[in-house]
């Protein structure tokens, strides 16, 4: 959902449902990094609701791409993260020999990355 | 009425005990102290003796064994106005209350005697745990196989299925002389006296520079003079020879003398018909009085009635007066004493008082009338009463039947007896309300029963030791908020003035007064005092026994009032009659003092004296010695034998101030007369909970007094096979990391502002944690339905349940027998008891969130109808506001509650359960918290509990702040306990926070 | 922003301001490369503690703070600490606290797990309440992997694809001492519940219907069939039980989320911290480098050989 003006495409709040600090904690991160932003910033207007206002402000592009892309920034990331701790935990286990099973983490990583993109699809259908 | 309250000083350790804690205490705090001896093995020790509500059971034995039986023996004849003498005597007391009937009916000359045994009079609510409840005298064991939890230290009645408690009634104590001015600044002595037969208050009151007496007995004002006059002292002289040879005090009584001569009354029939004319007039007019004239026969008996007359001389209630006169006088000349008023009524008030009487002020004059304190007193009067209107009632029956002019069948008085329930009935109605309304006493006071709260092991003993205040809050000398130096021992004030030593000094001459009755006169007070003393300690008298000696007072003239009896003379009565009276009423644990502000000694024998033993010393050396301690160890020697030995003494209020009491050994010097046995001890159940008291405001501690009762926790070991009313249980109850004692519930704690849902003393909490458990309880709630009998021989009827049908729905839960299954799940509207009555079919509703019924108990009630009874069981967790609170009065509501990811974490991936404004703290100025948190902290980090009662850092027993900060250091915190902590929802650090544990 | 970030994790290193990978060519001036790079732990509280985001803070200056993605999988690193099978530290370099944060956080409250939901109790005669049992029970870690099963939502009927159901029976004889009933009395049931509904309608033929409905056991799928389902730990106490008492009860086991209820958290805890620095102010020497040395309770100083400078 987006609410905002209308009229100025460079302005817009996206409001996203069943999220909270984890995704837009994020993904305001990315938005800040990104030049062509002006300014960005996520609210949650009331703690029993699960839902989080993302406010982006762009020098010019539209805010819809411009968030989209800081989607994919994130995703991008998660995604080289997770490689890289899985070589890391696997040449770890491969080096010491490690025999015990490190399923447990390695899950983690991987859900953490399927999670993001989740959310992330979602709020693209939002937009 | 053995009130003995040192209980509720030292309740404190009983707690201990029943936590079990006391193997590990023993060995944690016997072990590092070598210099001052440890005598905390005294305290558990002194209350398997006296234990915690014994003043409750000793008071209800004593009123079952003795007090009863005294009552009905002194109504025990039943005169028919008609014609035959009807008299019953009493055999035995227990529930139902039996007498035994004898009576003689005269007819036609010929005098026939029949007897009745064992007539049930009418039944008497048994206190738990006394000497008649079938718990009496049962061992641990016992008790768990009976399903009664050991550790209930029973001293309430259960009334129709509530528990209620008696509470102790604060009461100035009778008997004694107490100056006091009233608001128009007039200066008062007064006497509240108590004597078996007659209980009054005398007052003697100084207006317009002329004496005069107050007693209820007479409409106006009575000059001081013509009472004398009246009880024979026509003499002037001879009554200004009894105030002392001082010019002043003549001079103060010229005005009265005169006063008397101008309404021209010389001689003692003058004064006796002046007295008669002031009289108010009453309605039961007596025989005897008529004779002599009532006006002698009220000073006889009414008029300072703990004076005995005996045959008719007046004498020492003469010497009496005087005595009053003189302290009124010496409070006027004295400017010691005027600047002191103040504080000497205080004083007066602290050291005399001693239950009964909720609002002094508003009953004052009717509260002289009455004597009445400890519950067998309370009973008493009730049962009194209770037993009088019964025997007018059964006098009226007896005569009306006799009167009537031909009688078929002889008279069976036994008939009449249980006619109409008066005793059962009043009994309980009165226990049950808390409303004493007794008409022939005119007594009439409200809340002297409580329902006894089981909200949780501290508030009940809380409320067994409660003691009514005898002064409404609202009084002068002490604000709303602060403590009642009478108090002091149960609030947790330590009162300065106990330490102070007075300086000895040789007085001229010294007053022995007994328990407020002039004995005689003493040269060297302090060889009395010594002797008497002495022979407490060799157990030769009551160890109760209490001499005061209180020479504060230098003054030259000597009170000249001789009795005449050789103190040799004197000691031996004292003893015998103390010895006796202890020996005769085991309750009455006698005590003496003497007391000398007045140049007197006290010695006084009567109960509800708070006292507390202490440790005994000479030259400030412990009379308690190492091996002593270890022979108690052993079990080889009792803390009666410590009495007995004379290692420690009972001292009182009054005795008190003759002694030099040091709070620690080591702090005693030369002249220190006994040593605290254990300076916690001071503390009462409540104020014992709170860690660190001595770090905060004291109104904090008052307040937690009042909140610590209102915990949850587990009430008793037997807690679930309750069928109580209401009842909290929480599920996961824990031990604090900081002990002082109970049960409670620890939790991680980060002070900081957080999301704004703390202000105002609110609280954040951590779902996760309530989730994984914490603070969890249990609420039970009691339904009952009675199947009742009607008057025509229909009742009411269970019934299967509707499995189909209209109605069905709501009769899920049933089972066959129509009442509901334990275990299901209650819907609202649903039926649990399908009961048809002979109008209506009707079930019972409960309409609440998904309860389940977790016992059903069948019984009958006092009417033999069946009785079902359904406990209703829900397990809640805490929600936004529910209550919690700290052990220093700071209570909170939970604000909001956050998900465990949304908390701050520490560097350590400690994330707290719950939030707490730091806000809260800069105006409580609750200290004693702040350190509780280092302390938990540092519990946790080192795997150990800490210790932190009051007094006990001077002792070395407690952990002091510095220790603590070691230790957290140690384990690589901040000596300061702040942590260095994480938003966990947005990215970065915050602020410092202390995040350390404590019990909530 | 720190340029390190180190989740679950205490190591220290060698560290110096000019190591960082994302320090631009333009060189900021000390000050604000301090406060963009690290938190102060000031006396009475840290300063700093905002992490500097916006890609244009420093434009002014010449800096450009914006995120280049390359430059980041250049430099970014992990590096494994620990890792037992419980537990794992391993620090993760060149990454801001803002995407550990969501990883801390992910992993506390989005990972799904099975956990007992459902209790149905057939007898319960001990001290423990029947709620109170069913909350133990939902907090007894179960050894699965969550990826086999699928959600519960409410119309759907319990099958083998998304329910686990456990069978606790345990009585105490009477005389005998009392027993603990521990997590390994739990049994798993490849089948499926046992409990017969009460409701059904009895049709002599057909199976009686329970509060389930399997369509094959859970033992001929092939992940559980080597791996036989069972609490994670076999010591973990449930109850206590007196002589006469008896717990009889089925527990159904569904999958969740840490959101909903902290029993489907998969981690005790999960944290991040930042790498910790101490720097020196001034030289310490002799005496009070040893004093300093003893100081500290968990060695963080050492002393050098001043010989080498």
């Amino acid at each position: 959902m987006e609410h905002g003006s209308f009229g100025d495409e460079s302005v817009a709040t996206f409001s996203l449902n069943e999220e909270d600090h984890t995704l837009a904690n994020a993904v305001r991160f990315t938005l800040n990094q990104d030049p062509r932003v002006r300014f960005c910033g996520y609210s949650i207007p009331h703690p029993s609701d699960a839902r989080v206002n993302v406010k982006v402000q762009t020098t010019g592009d539209p805010a819809k791409e411009v968030l989209k892309d800081a989607c994919q920034d994130l995703m991008q990331m998660c995604e080289h993260i997770r490689n890289t701790f899985d070589k890391t935990v696997g040449e770890l286990k491969a080096s010491e020999a490690v025999k015990k099973k490190n399923s447990h983490s390695q899950e983690k990583a991987m859900d953490i990355d399927s999670q993001e993109s989740d959310s992330e699809s979602e709020e693209s259908e939002s937009n | 009425m053995g009130l003995k309250q040192e209980e509720i000083l030292l309740s404190n350790n009983s707690i201990n005990s029943n936590v079990g804690e006391i193997p590990i205490d023993k060995q944690k705090l016997a072990a590092p102290i070598k210099s001052a001896l440890d005598k905390y093995q005294l305290v558990p020790e002194f209350l398997k003796v006296r234990g915690l509500v014994k003043q409750h059971l000793d008071s209800f034995n004593y009123f079952v064994n003795t007090g009863i039986k005294k009552i009905v023996c002194a109504n025990d004849m039943i005169v028919s106005d008609v014609d035959p003498v009807f008299s019953s005597g009493l055999k035995m007391y227990a529930a139902p209350i039996l007498v035994n009937i004898e009576y003689t009916q005269g007819s036609r000359g010929v005098k026939m005697r029949a007897e009745k045994n064992d007539l049930v009079i009418g039944r008497m609510p048994i206190m738990l745990r006394s000497c008649c409840c079938v718990l009496y005298g049962k061992d641990e064991a016992e008790l768990a196989r009976l399903g009664e939890c050991p550790l209930d230290p029973g001293g309430y009645f259960i009334i129709k299925g509530t528990d209620k408690v008696m509470l102790i009634q604060e009461q100035l104590s009778k008997n004694r002389i107490i100056i006091d001015a009233d608001k128009k600044g007039n200066i008062n002595a007064s006497v509240t006296s108590s004597s078996e037969a007659t209980k009054s208050k005398t007052v003697i009151q100084m207006e317009k520079e002329k004496i005069y007496l107050l007693l209820n007995q007479f409409v106006k004002k009575i000059p001081i003079m013509v009472v004398m006059k009246a009880m024979g002292m026509e003499s002037d002289q001879e009554v200004v020879q009894m105030l002392g040879r001082d010019p002043r005090y003549s001079a103060l009584l010229l005005p009265s003398i005169e006063e008397c001569a101008g309404i021209n009354i010389y001689t003692q029939e003058q004064a006796l018909q002046f007295l008669e004319a002031k009289l108010k007039r009453s309605m039961y007019a007596d025989r005897a009085s008529e004779k002599e004239g009532r006006a002698l026969s009220i000073l006889r008996v009414v008029f300072l009635a703990n004076v005995p007359v005996r045959s008719d001389n007046f004498r020492p209630k003469c010497l009496y007066v005087a005595v009053m006169l003189r302290r009124m006088m010496d409070a006027i000349l004295n400017k010691d004493a005027m600047d002191d008023k103040a504080k000497q009524v205080l004083r007066c008030h602290r050291s005399y008082l001693f239950k009964n009487s909720r609002s002094l002020r508003k009953h004052k004059r009717l509260c002289g009338e009455q004597a009445s304190g400890a519950i067998w007193q309370l009973i008493s009067l009730l049962f009194e009463d209770l037993f009088k209107t019964t025997i007018t009632e059964v006098k009226r029956h007896i005569d009306t039947v006799l009167s009537k002019p031909s009688r078929s069948s002889a008279l069976d008085p036994s008939l009449f007896l249980r006619t109409k329930e008066i005793i059962t009935g009043g009994l309980e109605r009165t226990l049950s309300t808390g409303n004493f309304d007794i008409k022939c006493f005119r007594m009439h006071r409200k809340g002297m029963t409580q329902v006894l709260a089981r909200l949780s092991f501290i508030g009940t003993l809380g409320y067994m030791t409660k003691i009514q205040p005898q002064f409404e809050k609202s009084r002068k000398v002490s604000g709303p908020r602060a403590l009642q130096p009478s108090q002091c021992y149960s609030l947790g004030v330590e009162d300065l003035e106990l330490l102070s030593g007075e300086e000895l000094h040789t007085p001229n001459s010294f007053l022995v007064i007994l328990n407020g009755l002039i004995l005689g006169k003493h040269r060297r007070p302090q060889h009395f005092a010594v002797a008497l003393r002495k022979l407490r300690r060799a157990g030769k008298v009551g160890e109760f026994v209490s001499v005061f000696v209180n020479e504060k007072q230098l003054n030259k003239s000597v009170v000249v009032v001789y009795v005449g009896v050789r103190i040799l003379v004197i000691l031996k009565h004292i003893c015998l009659r103390v010895v006796g009276m202890h020996i005769f009423w085991k309750l009455f644990d006698v005590e003496l003092y003497l007391c000398a502000d007045q140049l007197c000694v006290y010695i006084a024998s009567d109960g509800g004296r708070v006292c507390r033993p202490l440790v005994i010393a000479d030259k400030g050396i412990s009379r308690i010695k190492e091996h002593h301690m270890k022979e108690l160890l052993d079990g080889v020697r009792s803390f009666d034998d410590f009495l007995r030995h004379g290692l420690i003494e009972y001292l009182d209020v009054n005795e008190e101030n003759n002694a030099l009491i040091a709070l620690y050994e080591g702090e005693a010097t030369p002249d220190t007369t006994h040593i605290e046995i254990e300076p916690f001890t001071i503390l009462g159940v409540c104020a014992g909970l709170i860690p660190y008291p001595h770090h905060n405001q004291s109104p904090r501690n008052t307040y937690q007094c009042a909140m610590g009762k209102q915990a949850m926790g587990n009430i008793a070991y037997n807690q679930l096979n309750r069928m109580d009313t209401l009842l909290y249980l929480l599920v996961h109850p824990q031990r604090p990391l900081l002990t002082t004692r109970t049960i409670e519930l620890n939790a991680t704690v980060a002070v900081m502002s957080y999301s704004g849902y703390d202000i105002e003393d609110a609280i954040v909490m951590n779902k996760s944690s309530l989730d994984r458990g914490f603070g969890r309880c249990i609420v039970m709630k009691r339904y009952s339905g009675v199947i009742q009998k009607y008057d025509n021989g229909a009742s009411d009827r269970i019934l299967r349940p509707q499995r189909t049908g209209v109605g069905s729905e709501k009769m899920q839960i049933l089972d066959d027998d129509g009442i509901a299954a334990p275990g299901e799940i209650i819907r609202p509207d649903d039926v649990y008891i399908n009961k048809q009555s002979p109008v209506i079919t009707r079930g019972s509703r409960i309409t609440s969130a998904e309860p389940l019924p977790d016992k059903v108990a069948l019984s009958s009630d006092r009417n033999e109808n069946p009785c079902i009874k359904i406990l209703i069981r829900h397990t809640r967790r805490p929600e936004v506001g529910d209550k919690f609170s700290s052990r220093h009065g700071q209570k909170g509501v939970c604000g909001t509650i956050i998900q465990q990811e949304d908390f701050p974490f520490s560097e350590r991936g400690i994330c707290p359960d719950l939030i707490m404004d730091p806000h809260g703290f800069p105006s409580r100025m609750t200290v004693g918290k702040m350190i509780e948190l280092l302390g938990g902290k540092a519990g946790v980090s080192c795997g150990r509990f800490h210790y932190g009662s009051a007094f006990g850092e001077p002792s070395g027993h407690a952990d002091k702040v510095e220790a603590i900060s070691e230790t957290l250091i140690k384990h690589g915190f901040s000596y300061n306990g702040k942590d260095f902590l994480y938003s966990g929802s947005a990215a970065y650090a915050l602020s410092f926070s202390l995040c350390p544990f404590l019990g909530s | 922003m720190a340029g390190q970030e180190e989740e679950r994790g205490d190591t220290k290193k060698k560290f110096s301001i000019f190591d960082l990978p994302d320090v631009p060519m333009g060189q900021l001036p000390d000050h604000l490369q301090l406060h963009r790079t690290r938190v102060l732990c000031n006396n009475d509280a840290p300063i700093h503690t905002e992490s500097v985001q916006y890609s244009g803070a420093y434009a002014t200056v010449g800096v450009d703070n914006s995120l280049r993605f390359d430059h980041f999988r250049n430099n970014f690193r992990v590096e494994v600490v620990r890792l037992t099978e419980e537990d794992m530290e391993f620090d993760m370099v060149g990454i801001d606290a803002a995407i550990a944060n969501a990883f801390r956080r992910i992993l506390i409250a989005e990972l799904p797990t099975m956990a007992i939901e459902k209790v149905l109790i057939a007898n319960n005669t001990s001290v423990v309440q029947d709620e109170v049992l069913a909350h133990r029970l939902g907090l007894i870690p179960i050894g699965v992997d969550p990826r086999h099963f699928e959600y519960l939502s409410e119309n759907d009927q319990p099958n083998e694809r998304n329910t686990i159901v456990f069978k606790l029976h345990v009585s105490c004889k009477r005389g005998s001492p009392r027993i603990t009933v521990k997590s390994d009395e739990l049994k798993w049931l490849p089948n499926g519940s046992e409990l017969v509904k009460e409701s059904t309608p009895s049709d002599s033929a057909s199976k009686p219907e329970t509060y389930t409905s399997f369509s094959c056991s859970q033992e001929t799928i092939p992940e559980f069939a080597k791996n036989p389902i069972a609490p994670k730990y076999p010591d973990i106490i449930i109850a206590k039980l007196g002589p006469g008492q008896e717990i009889e009860l089925e527990a159904h086991a569904v999958k969740g989320k840490g959101k909903t209820h902290a029993k489907w958290s998969p981690v005790a805890t999960a944290w991040y911290r930042m790498f910790p620095e101490v720097v020196l102010l001034e030289e310490v020497e002799d005496d009070l480098a040893e004093e300093l040395k003893s100081k500290c309770p968990v060695d963080v100083f050492d002393i050098e050989d001043l010989g080498k400078g």
